[in-house]
């Protein structure tokens, strides 16, 4: 009997405990089973951040301002960059003073959200739920603006551009749309007399320009389009002669600019508040407008300029320009930064104003012995604040925090460039007066 | 080293009774260099009978590298050197596809992964953000006001650095060789722990959708104190030891006017 359990006990139960030979561990180890998390041709993904000033529904969350659990608060403030889903890829976007236009070069029918302000219908007409006859005032989530486009499955947007009233949609093969507040032209149609804007159905569709437009930037209440032969048009408020059509007038059709810029191929114009700069193919910089800040003082005493004028700047062959509202940003060819202009310009708590570019120190981008490749790649400005972006997907930020615009975390000023922590690179970002918008592709 | 000729004995001067020059029985007082007797060494015995041996910053078990030693004085340049905050660089090799409970290759097996979609385009991608975070941490953990001009002073020079307490933080980051499933990183770091090298890898192969281990951890720089100043374990002996510290005497003490004044 004893000798039965015995046997029993070696061949069923009598495995040896203690602890696994390296062999058993090995083979343990090739059995386990082999996970896969992404395969071989797995794709980036496109990604919208948003950050800054949520009540005005710019950030498109709607749970910030009206919070969809009892419990929660609403988020007044953005303070780092938060994820906002998007049904498509979004190409291009653009932050006005409130609100957010986000656009997408797809060819299906919807190709541009907005959110945010509409009291003045720069989001289009958003027919309102509860009164079919009224819309909405405030768009807390991306919302599709319908264009009247002839083609609209063949049409696509190329870029999309917000001033403080009103919009620009830019397509290619159907010239611009635009719509919002006209009560300075700034939409390119003649301006109404007490028009209502609130609640306006209308979209104006502005083709008549020597050649397709390539480029479309507004100004607080003006437009620039740039077209592919080089030539600047403007309409829309001139009182500080940005529109620089050589008058301090109302424009309401788009006018050709000439001044210095005549004859000259502008590779790119820039503007946000009331100054504008342009940058031609042989890197030269042209400015006018406002000058109240210095921003034109290197060639001019008085505060208007109302025609183009060349700035004479040393600074080498400049690649990309941007206009804030009293400071502006240039991007030379081999990568630096330069400011100039009024308020918090990036280079210390010290420099409040200067009418000739300074450099900002490649270091403070992230240069260094170990990392010399590190190139500045782009400049955007906002109202009251400066954004850089690195060839290696870093963005950078400073100026003046306005309600965590600037997206670092903390609600103080930034008087040099900080890097913002986005999960991913960033490829493009729009600033707005108090809120930013950034395009980023994931890293893996 | 007690058999190294040591100091000479203290000379003291005493008045010796001698005898006086001329007629006998009259004693004179002359002044003479003598040796004190306390100082003999049959008095005092072998000069040295311990030595007082501090440790600069720890090493792991398995990692390995350079380590400083401090003797006898040295353990207070040690103290004056922990405190100038400088950074370390390691060597540290990881493995894809495997991922482990502590995050090195001789641990019990978590999970396997593919590992084929993994480019050394991405592997560089993940350090810039590694990099990146970690300045931004290194100018918060500085405590400086980044409101004043001699932060942006110094932001400009790349000198801020935290100089007390802080979280380890990476200084840079850079992938030396990378050849599926192996990689090798070159690590400066601050305030950091082995273990805390060997999450980071564990981490990267999360970022990059997949899993892994870290093979090995060595120190190749620790301050001033670089691999060709180190002794190999051969030439553990005296003559080696103390030429090293005659070697590395001038880089030290110019590190510590640099950094603390």
């Amino acid at each position: 009997m004893a000798g039965v359990a015995r046997r029993l006990l070696r061949r069923g139960l009598g495995v040896a405990a203690g602890p696994p030979s390296t062999r058993q561990l090995r083979e343990a180890e090739e059995a386990a089973p082999v996970f896969q998390y992404a395969g071989k041709v797995a794709r980036r993904k496109d990604r919208v951040f948003v950050w800054g000033f949520s009540y005005s529904g710019a950030l498109g969350v709607p749970s910030f301002v009206r919070p969809d659990a009892g419990w929660k608060k609403p988020r007044r403030i953005q303070a780092t960059p938060y994820r906002l889903e998007t049904e498509e890829k979004i190409s291009s976007a653009a932050c006005g003073y409130g609100f957010t236009l986000l656009a997408s070069n797809t060819r299906d029918i919807t190709k541009v959200w907005g959110m945010g302000l509409n009291k003045d219908s720069q989001l289009g007409f958003q027919r309102s739920r509860r009164d079919q006859t009224k819309g909405y005032e405030y768009v807390l989530e991306p919302s599709p603006i319908p264009l009247p486009l002839e083609k609209p499955q063949q049409t696509r947007v190329l870029q999309v551009s917000c001033g403080r009233a009103h919009s620009l949609v830019l397509t290619d093969h159907e010239g611009v749309f635009t719509m919002g507040n006209n009560s300075y032209g700034q939409c390119g149609r003649k301006v109404v007399e007490d028009e209502v804007y609130s609640g306006s159905h209308l979209i104006h569709q502005l083709k008549e320009f020597d050649s397709r437009v390539v480029q479309v930037v507004c100004g607080q209440d003006h437009s620039l389009f740039r077209t592919k032969k080089g030539t600047v048009y403007a309409c829309g408020w001139g009182a500080d002669g940005q529109t620089g059509l050589g008058h301090y007038n109302i424009t309401s059709v788009p006018t050709k600019l000439h001044g210095d810029i005549a004859g000259v191929n502008i590779i790119q114009v820039s503007s946000y508040g009331d100054c504008c700069l342009a940058v031609s193919d042989e890197g030269d910089v042209f400015g006018w407008g406002n000058s109240e800040y210095l921003q034109l003082a290197s060639v001019t005493e008085t505060t208007q300029v109302n025609i183009p004028r060349h700035l004479p700047f040393k600074i080498g062959k400049v690649k990309e320009a941007a206009c804030g509202g009293t400071g502006n940003v240039v991007l030379t060819e081999e990568g630096n930064v330069f400011v100039w202009g009024y308020g918090i310009l990036g280079k210390g708590p010290n420099l409040i104003e200067t009418a000739v570019p300074e450099m900002i120190p490649p270091s403070l981008f992230g240069w260094s012995d170990f990392s010399p490749d590190i190139r500045v790649a782009h400049v955007r400005c906002g109202l009251s604040q400066f954004a850089a972006l690195t060839n290696r997907g870093e963005l950078f930020v400073w100026g003046k925090n306005l309600r965590g615009c600037l997206g670092t975390g903390r609600m103080e000023d930034q008087y040099f460039p900080w890097r913002v922590t986005v999960p991913g690179e960033v490829v493009d970002v729009a600033c707005g007066v108090d809120h930013m918008v950034s395009l980023v592709r994931s890293f893996t | 080293l007690n058999a190294a000729p040591g100091r000479a004995p203290r000379q003291q001067i005493r008045f010796l009774p001698a005898p006086a020059p001329g007629g006998g029985g009259a004693v004179e007082l002359v002044a003479a260099r003598v040796p004190v007797l306390a100082d003999h060494p049959l008095v005092r015995g072998p000069r040295f009978r311990k030595l007082k041996i501090g440790a600069g910053h720890r090493l792991d078990v398995k990692a390995s590298g350079v380590f400083v030693l401090g003797i006898g004085h040295g353990n207070k340049l040690l103290t004056d050197l922990y405190n100038c905050h400088l950074a370390k660089v390691y060597t540290v090799g990881g493995r894809f596809g495997k991922a482990t409970d502590d995050f090195s290759d001789t641990g019990n097996l978590i999970e396997k992964t593919t590992f084929d979609h993994i480019t050394r385009e991405k592997l560089e991608r993940i350090l810039a953000v590694i990099q990146g975070t970690n300045q931004k941490a290194l100018l918060m953990y500085s405590n400086i006001d980044m409101k004043t001009q001699e932060a942006y002073e110094l932001a400009v020079k790349g000198l801020i650095r935290p100089m007390g307490k802080s979280p380890p933080i990476i200084t840079a980051v850079r992938c030396l060789q990378f050849a599926l499933p192996e990689f090798q990183l070159e690590i400066h770091c601050l305030h950091e722990t082995q273990q805390y090298l060997r999450k980071m890898v564990h981490e990267i192969g999360l970022e990059l959708k997949s899993s892994a281990v870290c093979t090995q951890v060595r120190r190749i720089r620790d301050g001033v104190f670089s691999v060709d100043d180190a002794l190999p374990r051969t030439q553990w002996n005296l003559q080696s030891i103390q030429e090293a510290i005659r070697n590395c005497q001038l880089k030290v003490e110019a590190e510590l006017e640099k950094t603390l004044g």
